[in-house]
């Protein structure tokens, strides 16, 4: 019994034990992955693909999912990049960034809502139409942004780096709004059974309209950070984010199924952990063609993990009849 | 009338001819005999993984690993049957042998899919999802993101003749729609569909089917990786990589629920149907790359209201 | 009492459903603080009733007064601000929050003028919601390591925040322990004496009976009798229900057990569910398993069938030893296993009737070695079957599971198994939710499978129907058998006090076992 209980203890924290053991073993192999400039550097590589992620996970905690995500980032970059060009101020471009992750997050729980589509038909049309839309605003070249934007990516406010921080805010926001707001416990009760919040006259539609748009804007989010990062909007920016987004989610213990896991610790760690193994991928010189194999690996064994301790709870919850006498 | 019609399974059909008709007078070289080719050359690969994907969706799973399926077996199958270098590089088994290795993966792939799903109860989404990453990275550092060219003809007369292909994927369709309509597994895998609970209780082998659905699928994309391969006279690491709108999307417009326990091999070459005339008429009519793709995202999502609005009426 | 004001008035209320009337002129009242039994078949007209009264449908004529006032309300939200309650059979709760955000899911109380939790209110007046239905469980408790019971009382101190003054209770003992029924109708009377009235639905006459002080009774949407329940009887309430008088509940048994086994089981543990169990059942014999919810009845039921693993002991089926059955194995050797729910694990509800009836026995009609399915034989063989198990004329075959009534669904699943021609059933509740005239054809079946040669196990909460069925019955608790008695014997106190004999589990009650799946969705 205790040894039991010891296993879904472990099996409890299977990502932060797999932390653990990520920072084990590349900090064994490389005595600069352990550098607190690296730390900072895994923080704020990780910051856009985190800030995408906790988008992700208000989509996911109502059973939903949003493979738009990737072509927000994309078309939320582009008309950035198209405005910063013509000789906008950067304010104004990140606002029509934002913009564009509100329209485009509208467009899904429109879709979703009003025609009752599956989202997972409705976002991968989005997908498509967000991929095309930011190839002909950018007329498929890849534009290189002005120093300005990469220089905001590289600044710091009282000693921190400003993705971190907007990572952080967003952080702060997305916690807050989940744990601590009618709203954050509502999606939670919408994910978990559809029908019964209906009854229960929580408004459902309304529910799934906001948590598509937080999706989109903070696709948007995540996109801009990136672009400070990359400093370039190429054909293929965001491509394909949206996988890293849900793996992060799904890392961190959300469930595909609605209604079980947090942004905090749950998907945070989920990114930071990805990037952690990409990180210490790129400290060992490993060949980067192996990187998605061993991201994936990783992915796939914290599922793995995950499953076998629900099976396991599950046996061990079903209906305990008598105790047996101890041998 | 109007109820009758939407609510036929032959709408996606019908939707098709109606949009033949009425594009063919203005679209120079639509209704010609090269481009009907053209069209159904588009057709056979992507109906061939759709079938698959059928089989895995009415059973109530899905199975994102088909694209990099498609891309793994190529490189494979290229690179033992290639004429620069390949393992069996000049010998008269190339093309069987290199086919042969590119089912291989198919089955490899599938059964591990179905493995990890059955056996370790993860979600299809999540299982097949790593594996499309892990098996697509996996093609790109095979290769070194190279392409594999000197394919020999016997190999690529396969994809890139029509009349070659057809009948065989005729063939194939004929099997996998009477296995889904008129045998045991058909009727296992839909009941599985709908209740996998009730259909254990009931004595289906509920894991033996599960497992046959994504083997079955990985097969239908080695298959269509042979016919992809064919059509390029190349073998290339990214190939599929854009195809998964086209595959969900011919399936889903079919009428093929993701919900499972609904759906029809005959329903899929209806939806894989509508979306090559689609992609072939914004294709003749000079569009460009992105905004076929921008019609293709809408046209899907178009589909799937007309598919939602036609359930609203079914079911009141 | 019936000097107390009406509360509620429901005067010729009528309704039409595309040209079909379901409620003819009903009329009736409620007064305050008492409850009213409404019973009748279903199909009778009481969901329809009850959704008028919930803001679900409005009626076509009639009119509905509460305190004298007109009330009409458009939609649920309407008819919970007019103070009026439902609790389901199937709670409304969300297993993935606590106790004190299912009580406030739609009413948070919040931090002044910002949409923000006040953590610390909500916990107080939860914790006082749970005090007056009497449930000492820490607010903060997730809702789903709580027992059935359990969640019960947390709808309705959910029902009392939002201050209802009618509560509509719609077969609320149904997955309910017998002292979690009991503490139920315990809280049922306190908040009557606080002027609370209840609306009282349910199928088990004897709680009806029990409980209320009115009873109205329901027949084809019309109100066929109304009286104090001193005046009536049971078997009033039943012949008026169904429209003609029931001599007897139970069909006439004929056939004894026959002498050769059919299933044995000897010394049957699993550790942490059941313990050296061991019976006989022989062909032709109905033998019962009676039991509270959590005895182990079902999870020796999912064994014998395969489903769940056993330790040590051994399962015999025709002096065959089984020992490691798979339900594949079981119900080709003939086996059948009705499951407690229907929904869950009997049926495909979206699939068709027909799809339905044939899923177990679908390998007979495939060809030989080869897996063709011989469609005509298999049609021919389901027209004959729905005539043998009386599945309602006005179904197709074709028509899908879900359109049809508890009591015809039942009959899919019967239907579904007799296809196969077992020779040993395994049924749990067999006439769980379905009304008594579907209830009577059950029965009717049951003993003609029985007395055409093959054996019957039936599980079941209800003690009278394992009486009136039973050649025999075993009495389990704490996942043993306590207790085994022969027809001559059969005594409804005796049954209870085996299952109810204070046992050595070391959990606060014996009886509350029956917790549900944690990660169950």
């Amino acid at each position: 019994m205790t040894l039991q209980k010891l296993i879904l203890v472990a099996l409890r924290y299977t990502t932060l034990l797999l932390f653990g053991a990520v920072f084990l073993v590349f900090g064994s192999l490389s005595s600069k992955f352990l550098e607190p400039v690296n730390v900072v550097n895994i923080l704020t590589q990780s910051s856009s693909t985190a800030i995408v992620a906790i988008g992700m996970t208000f989509v996911l905690l109502t059973a939903g999912v949003d493979l738009s995500v990737g072509s927000i980032m994309f078309v939320a970059v582009a008309v950035a990049g198209k405005m910063i060009f013509t000789g906008y101020s950067l304010g104004l471009s990140i606002c029509a960034a934002l913009c564009v992750g509100f329209v485009f997050g509208r467009l899904n729980s429109i879709l979703i809502v009003r025609f009752r589509i599956m989202p997972f038909i409705v976002t991968l049309g989005t997908l498509y139409f967000g991929r095309g839309f930011g190839l002909w605003l950018t007329e498929t070249r890849a534009m290189n942004m002005p120093d300005a934007v990469t220089q905001l990516g590289a600044a710091r406010i009282a000693g921190i780096p400003i993705p971190i921080l907007i990572f952080l805010s967003v952080l702060a926001a997305g916690h807050f709004v989940l744990t601590q707001t009618p709203l954050g416990r509502q999606i939670y009760a919408v994910g978990n059974d559809p029908e019964a919040a209906r009854k229960a006259g929580i408004r459902v539609n309304r529910i799934l309209g906001v948590v598509y748009v937080l999706s989109g804007v903070c696709a948007a989010i995540g996109g801009f950070v990136a672009l400070t990062q990359t400093g370039a909007v190429s054909p293929t920016f965001g491509n394909q984010k949206e996988f890293s987004a849900i793996a992060a989610a799904v890392l961190g213990g959300t469930s595909l199924f609605g209604g079980r896991g947090t942004i905090f610790p749950g998907t945070v760690l989920g990114a930071v952990l990805i990037q952690t193994v990409e990180n210490g991928l790129v400290i060992l010189n490993v060949d980067p063609y192996l990187y998605p194999l061993v991201t994936s690996a990783v992915i796939f064994l914290a599922v793995l993990i995950d499953t076998t301790r629900t099976n396991l709870l599950e046996k061990l919850g079903r209906r305990p009849i008598r105790v047996e006498p101890v041998r | 009338m109007v109820k009758r019609l939407i609510q036929s399974e032959y709408l996606v059909l019908l939707l098709s001819a109606v949009y033949f008709a009425a594009l063919a007078p203005f679209t120079p070289g639509f209704a010609s005999t090269g481009n009907l080719a053209n069209i159904l050359s588009s057709m056979l690969p992507l109906l061939v993984v759709a079938m698959g994907q059928t089989f895995v969706l009415i059973a109530g799973g899905i199975d994102l690993s088909v694209t990099s399926t498609i891309a793994l077996a190529s490189v494979v199958g290229a690179s033992v049957a290639t004429g620069d270098q390949g393992i069996l590089s000049g010998n008269s088994l190339a093309t069987p042998g290199g086919i042969l290795a590119m089912l291989l993966v198919g089955a490899t792939v599938g059964s591990f899919n179905g493995a990890a799903i059955t056996r370790f109860r993860m979600p299809p989404f999540i299982v097949t999802l790593t594996t499309m990453i892990f098996v697509s990275g996996f093609a790109v550092w095979l290769t070194q993101s190279k392409s594999i060219f000197n394919l020999p003809t016997t190999f690529t007369i396969l994809g890139s003749n029509v009349w070659v292909a057809l009948p065989l994927v005729a063939v194939a369709t004929l099997v996998m729609h009477f296995a889904l309509s008129r045998t045991l597994l058909g009727h296992w895998i839909y009941a599985i569909g709908h209740n996998k609970n009730a259909a254990e209780i009931s004595g289906v082998p509920v894991r033996r089917v599960l497992l046959f659905t994504y083997i079955a699928s990985g097969l239908c994309a080695a298959a269509a990786s042979i016919l992809y391969t064919g059509r390029l006279e190349s073998a290339s690491p990214v190939m599929g990589r854009n195809i998964l709108l086209d595959l969900i999307g011919a399936t889903v417009i079919g009428g093929t629920s993701l919900y499972g326990g609904k759906g029809k091999i005959l329903w899929t070459v209806y939806g894989v149907l509508f979306l090559a005339l689609i992609d072939n008429s914004l294709n003749l009519l000079n569009l460009s790359y992105f905004t076929i793709m921008m019609a293709k995202g809408a046209v899907i999502v178009m589909a799937a209201t007309i598919d939602s609005v036609r359930n609203k009426l079914l079911n009141s | 009492m019936s000097s107390s004001p009406r509360i509620l008035e429901f005067d010729s209320v009528e309704k039409s459903f595309f040209g079909v009337k379901v409620l003819k002129a009903v009329t009736f009242d409620l007064r305050t603080g008492t409850a009213i039994g409404l019973v009748g078949e279903n199909g009778a007209g009481k969901s329809t009733l009850m959704n008028i009264l919930g803001g679900i449908h409005t009626p076509d004529a009639g009119y509905i007064r509460m305190e004298g006032e007109p009330y009409a309300p458009r939609n649920p939200q309407d008819a919970a601000r007019a103070g009026v309650a439902f609790i389901h059979q199937e709670l409304n709760l969300f297993s993935n929050l606590t106790i004190a955000e299912n009580i406030f899911i739609t009413t948070f109380p919040r931090v002044a003028g910002l949409p923000m939790i006040a953590r610390k209110t909500v916990r107080e007046r939860a914790r006082s919601l749970l005090d007056q239905v009497g449930l000492s469980v820490n607010p903060n408790t997730r809702v789903e390591s709580l027992s059935a019971g359990e969640r019960q009382l947390v709808e309705i101190a959910k029902a009392l925040s939002l201050d209802a003054r009618i509560i509509i209770f719609d077969e609320p003992t149904s997955s309910l322990t017998a002292l979690e029924t009991d503490r139920l109708f315990e809280l049922i009377s306190t908040l009557r004496a606080r002027g609370i009235s209840m609306i009282y639905i349910s199928h088990a006459l004897s709680d009806v009976m029990k409980l209320c002080d009115d009873i109205v009774v329901l027949r084809d949407g019309e109100v066929v009798g109304k009286s104090r329940t001193a005046e009536t009887s049971t078997a009033k309430l039943i012949s008026l229900m169904v429209g003609r008088s029931i001599d007897q509940l139970y069909p006439e048994r004929t056939g004894r057990p026959a002498a050769e086994r059919a299933l044995s089981v000897r010394n049957l543990s699993q550790p942490g569910i059941v313990r050296n169990i061991a019976f006989d059942l022989h062909d032709q014999e109905i033998l019962g398993i009676s039991g509270l919810m959590g005895s182990g009845r079902s999870e020796l039921a999912r064994i014998l069938f395969g489903l769940d693993p056993f330790e040590t002991g051994e399962v015999l089926l025709w002096g065959e030893n089984l020992p490691k059955p798979s339900p594949r194995q079981c119900v080709r050797m003939g086996m059948a296993f009705l499951t407690e729910n229907r929904r869950e694990e009997g049926l495909c509800m979206e699939a068709s009737i027909a799809e339905n009836m044939a899923l177990v026995s679908l390998p007979n009609f495939a060809n030989r070695g080869g897996y063709w399915i011989d469609h005509g034989r298999l049609s021919k063989s389901l027209t004959a079957l729905r005539g043998a198990v009386r599945l309602t004329r006005s179904a197709r075959l074709s028509q899908a599971v879900r359109t049809l009534s508890g009591g015809n669904q039942q009959k899919v699943v019967l239907a579904k198994w007799l296809l196969n021609r077992p020779r040993v059933f395994i049924l749990d509740e067999p006439t769980r939710g379905i009304d008594v005239g579907a209830k009577y054809e059950v029965y009717s079946l049951i003993n003609k499978l029985a007395s055409d040669g093959a054996a019957v196990l039936i599980i079941s909460s209800e003690i009278e129907e394992l009486i009136g069925m039973c050649d025999q019955i075993l009495v389990m608790r704490n996942g043993e058998i306590a207790d085994t008695i022969r027809r001559p014997d059969f005594d409804r106190e005796r049954i209870l006090r085996g299952a109810l004999k204070q046992s050595h589990t070391t959990r606060t009650s014996p009886v509350e076992t029956a917790r549900h799946d944690p990660e169950s969705r």
